[in-house]
């Protein structure tokens, strides 16, 4: 278990998995994913209540899956076959997912910041209610902050 | 037990819009003490300058000089003190010689005193129930507190409207997160109102400073003249309480009667809308129904989404059972601030003309500047404008929806000869006291109960009682506490030479019957193109085609208002859709365009649908169902009937119609578990609340089938008034709100004239 050290610290290599899964796992590029500010605070909150052990592994084979891949159909078929398809491993990929979009680990806010940034509202051309207000009559017309 | 307060002309129960309004309305008015009728504060200070020009004030130099006449001497310690510190504060900060600020300030206080010598104050005395913290109006309390609220709503996981705020325990509020089906024979006592059903009561409201408009909407349609008199015009009449006599249902005023308490509301509240983009099915000509009338300010700008809407079905019809009714799609008049609309002209004041005997209040605009939007409570510059946050209800963040800390603020802040705000001293609020029974004196209500607790944490509270004896109390603590307290006030009389006990302002046996709510049928679906949802106010267009018409004698009427949240209400989205597809197995870019196709063409439709009054929906209390401070839970007993259920199965077949005309891909999915479901006719219909809390004690043209007068005056007790949505006697299918501001507006000209004997 020498990771489990080493996870502890975002400057490591295992940092960079979780982005990299991540990205994989969301659709939206490691860039997009460090635009909510939040990155450091999700990997340390992950660390503080997922079992090390089972971060880890999830860590390590999405490390497996990383590597394997060269295009993006290999990366892909890899995620369904050794994550999706793997009980152990597609409940902990659903709450990084559920994390990134709505800012919520088994149903709470992170933080106030993690509402706010919730990537579900870029998808759909919106805003987080009661935030990033877009000003008078924005409404009236389509959207012109398009994210996705 | 502490000893009663100093006596004051007005205890006002609860700070709500209703309350606030009136602490508004009546201190705006001071009494001429020469003339001997109240009078607008802005024409007294005008005589007062005049007076003080006639004045050497040369020879009024020192405090010490005033004459202290006994009545006068409180005033006069009072400003004393706050004078005094107030020299030593601005004489060490600006270096200046204490001396010379003490003639000046001396000054100052002689004009206050001389001011009462020719006109007197109305005092008032506020109770509310929620925390201190929410009733610090000055600037810096209330961004402090109004921020802490912001924080609270990011972080709760269900978005409903209590969520920004304080659940207090000494103090608690109905919550929607509460309602659940019930099982006879037991009630469902899960949250702060006890249901006895057989169906759940589905709406909330918010027990803090400034009170539900907090979480409201802000959408303010005024009543039809047709609702005024549905026994007349549809042959409507509802049961007497516990008989099966019939009787009329009609209200004692007419739509024309509230006409001009309208605009003062919408003055109030400052409406925007365009008046003549307002259309709906009534017999009276559109001129009729507004005058020559504009709202304060512009039209708030439609959604995209709302457009695409108008686009498919503007000039189409829908075909109900009985008849083919034409659309009528409307941008919603709205409490929520736009531009001043130019055409409004000044900014007006509600001021009372005197009229032998008594007072009628008017909308006079002789002040010099333009109309301005009201800002936030904390920095007027804040908030002028609705920034499309999209949270109107539970909270908007900059305050450009209208909520009654608004109105409270300029109850308790007045503008002095200078023009500048000054604290009201004959105006206080004591927070944390939750008033739960009066007693009579011979008839008069003569004092009022409360409990006072001490902090949010703890439940000990100080018992304390008011002698209102000589004073109008005034009980606008909303449509379900306001029953209750009445109920829970018994009080002897001797009929026939018997004692027989009784509840205050019950001699109708109307107390805590009718309770009525818009029952929100919802429907729901994906548009065919992207509409952009989730974005702007709540909602800024209605369909207004079914408000009225000969259908109301066989079903209820409802209002449309289209959504732009999406399916947050009926479905949780996001976070269902979201759920959804991870259960299918998507990730990555086809998660992504999976939920892009779903959030951006959802839709929702909302059937506002009116509940007539029925003697057995009611408010009671039962002392095996009481709170943290011992006081009785509202007790609800609550149901529908066919004429209800049959709009609902009408409105699904106009919602059909209009889905299949604009191609939305119906989702609607009405399920045996919902909490408030039906089956009418084998099919399955469920509803919401809409927060439209009303007709817990009716006003009505007779002491026999109504608790209050059209002033909201208990017809049983010379002194109280009840005030609020609970006066309505029929719902019809605006929101309440505006409604419920105009005639408690109306309501002062009858509290001034009986305040008259005071003074
Ligand atoms: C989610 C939601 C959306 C709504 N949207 C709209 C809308 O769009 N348009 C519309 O017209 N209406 C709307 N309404 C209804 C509207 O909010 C109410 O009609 C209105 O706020 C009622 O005002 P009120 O002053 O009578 O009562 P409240 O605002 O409820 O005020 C009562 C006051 O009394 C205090 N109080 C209560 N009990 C006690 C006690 N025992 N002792 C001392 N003080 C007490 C409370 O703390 C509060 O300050 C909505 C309501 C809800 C819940
Ligand atoms: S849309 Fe936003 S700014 Fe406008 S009223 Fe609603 S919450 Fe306030």
């Amino acid at each position: 278990m020498i990771i489990t050290n080493k996870i502890l610290n975002v400057d490591d290599y295992y940092f960079d998995v979780f982005m990299s899964i991540s990205q994989a796992l969301t659709g939206f590029t490691v860039n997009e994913l460090q635009s909510t500010g939040l990155t450091e605070t999700y990997y340390t909150y992950i660390l503080g209540n997922l079992d090390a052990g089972t971060f880890v592994e999830f860590l390590t084979v999405s490390k497996n899956v990383l590597e394997k891949s060269f295009t993006e159909d290999q990366l892909k078929n890899a995620i369904v076959s050794e994550i999706v398809m793997n009980p152990g491993m597609s409940d902990i990929a659903d709450k990084v997912i559920t994390l990134w979009y709505l800012g919520t680990w088994e149903g709470a806010y992170i933080n106030d910041l993690s509402y706010q940034e919730g990537l579900v509202w870029n998808v759909m051309n919106a805003h987080p209610p009661g935030a990033k207000q877009p000003g008078y009559k924005s409404w009236a017309v389509e959207p012109v902050n398009s994210n996705s | 037990m502490r000893k009663p307060t100093h006596k004051k002309d007005v205890i006002i129960v609860g700070t709500g819009i209703a309350g606030s309004l009136i602490a508004k309305l009546l201190t705006d008015h001071v009494y001429s003490v020469n003339g001997k009728k109240f009078i607008h504060r802005t024409a007294a200070n005008l005589r007062f300058k005049e007076i003080l020009a006639e004045i050497d004030f040369e020879s009024v130099k020192k405090l010490e000089h005033l004459p202290a006449s006994a009545s006068y001497q409180n005033e006069i310690n009072n400003s004393k003190d706050r004078t005094h510190k107030e020299i030593d504060a601005q004489a060490a900060k600006k270096n200046i010689d204490p001396k010379t600020l003490e003639n000046r300030i001396g000054l100052e206080l002689f004009k206050t005193y001389f001011f009462l010598e020719f006109y007197h104050e109305i005092s008032i005395l506020m109770y509310e129930a929620g925390l201190e913290a929410g009733v610090e109006l000055d600037s810096v309390s209330s961004m402090t507190n109004y921020t802490e609220y912001m924080r609270t709503f990011y972080t709760q996981e269900a978005k409903v409207p209590n969520s920004p705020y304080p659940n207090l325990k000494q103090a608690p509020s109905p919550n929607v997160l509460d309602v659940a089906q019930i099982t006879p024979p037991f009630p469902d006592k899960k949250g702060y109102l006890v249901q006895f059903g057989p169906m759940a009561f589905a709406s909330d409201a918010i027990r803090v400073g400034g009170g539900t408009t907090l979480h409201w909407l802000g959408t303010t349609p005024r009543m039809l003249p047709n609702d005024f008199r549905l026994t007349e015009k549809y042959g409507i009449e509802i049961n007497k309480p516990d008989s099966s006599d019939k009787s009329p249902i009609n209200w004692p005023i007419d739509y024309d009667t509230l006409k001009p308490y309208y605009e003062m509301a919408e003055f109030e509240i400052g409406v925007s809308g365009d008046v003549s983009k307002q259309e709906y099915p009534i017999d009276e000509s559109m001129e009729e129904y507004y005058g020559n009338y504009v709202f304060p300010m512009e039209e708030i700008p439609q959604s995209y989404m709302d457009n695409q809407i108008i686009k498919g079905l503007k000039d189409t019809s829908v075909k109900l059972n009985f008849e083919e009714i034409q659309l009528l799609l409307v941008p919603s008049p709205q409490g929520r601030n736009s531009a001043p609309n130019l055409r409004y002209g000044n900014t007006k004041v509600i001021r009372a003309k005197y009229k032998k005997p008594g007072y009628s209040l008017v909308l006079d605009d002789s002040e010099k500047e333009e109309y301005k939007a009201l800002g936030s409570i904390w920095n007027p510059y804040m908030g002028e404008r609705c920034e499309g946050n999209a949270s109107c209800v539970p909270i908007c963040p900059v305050q450009a929806k209208y909520n009654a800390l608004k109105t409270l603020k300029k109850a308790l802040y007045k503008i002095n000869e200078n023009d500048n705000l000054k604290r009201n001293p004959h105006i206080e609020i004591k927070a944390q006291s939750v008033v739960y029974r009066l007693s009579v004196d011979q008839k008069r209500i003569s004092k009022v109960h409360l409990r006072r607790y001490t902090s949010k944490e703890k439940t000990d509270f100080i018992e304390e009682f008011i002698d209102t004896s000589d004073s109008i109390v005034i009980l606008a603590a909303n449509a379900f506490e306001n029953p209750k307290i009445l109920l829970n006030s018994k009080y002897m009389v001797t009929e026939n030479g018997r004692q027989v006990e009784k509840t205050v302002a019950n001699n109708s046996d109307q107390v805590g019957r009718n309770l009525m709510d818009h029952m929100v049928m919802l429907t729901w679906g994906l548009f065919p193109e992207p509409v952009y949802s989730y974005r702007g106010p709540g909602s800024t267009t209605n369909i207004s085609s079914f408000r009225d018409g000969k259908f109301r004698s066989e079903f209820s009427a409802w209002i449309s208002p289209l959504d732009n949240w999406g399916w947050s209400w009926p479905a949780f989205s996001p976070g269902s859709d979201l759920s959804e597809f991870l259960g299918q197995g998507l990730f990555g870019t086809d998660l992504k365009e999976a939920l892009t196709y779903r959030l951006s063409r959802q839709v929702l439709f909302h059937f506002e649908i009116e509940q007539l009054p029925n003697p057995n929906n009611r408010v009671t209390i039962n002392n095996q169902y009481m709170d943290a401070l011992g006081i009785p839970r509202p007790v609800v007993h609550y149901e529908l009937t066919d004429y209800e259920k049959k709009a609902m199965e009408q409105a699904k077949l106009a919602s059909d119609q209009m889905f299949e005309r604009l191609g939305i891909q119906d989702f609607t999915k009405y399920n045996a578990t919902d909490p408030n479901t039906t089956v009418y006719n084998n099919v399955r219909y469920s509803y919401n609340g809409a927060g439209h809390i009303v007709g817990t004690h009716r006003m009505g043209s007779s002491p026999d089938d109504s608790v209050t007068d059209s002033y909201c005056k208990s017809w049983d007790h010379p002194n109280l008034y009840i005030v609020g949505a609970g006066n309505m006697t029929t719902l019809g299918t605006s929101n309440p709100t505006l409604t419920l501001s105009a005639f408690t507006i109306r309501s002062v000209e009858s509290i001034l004239t009986d305040l008259e004997a005071h003074f």
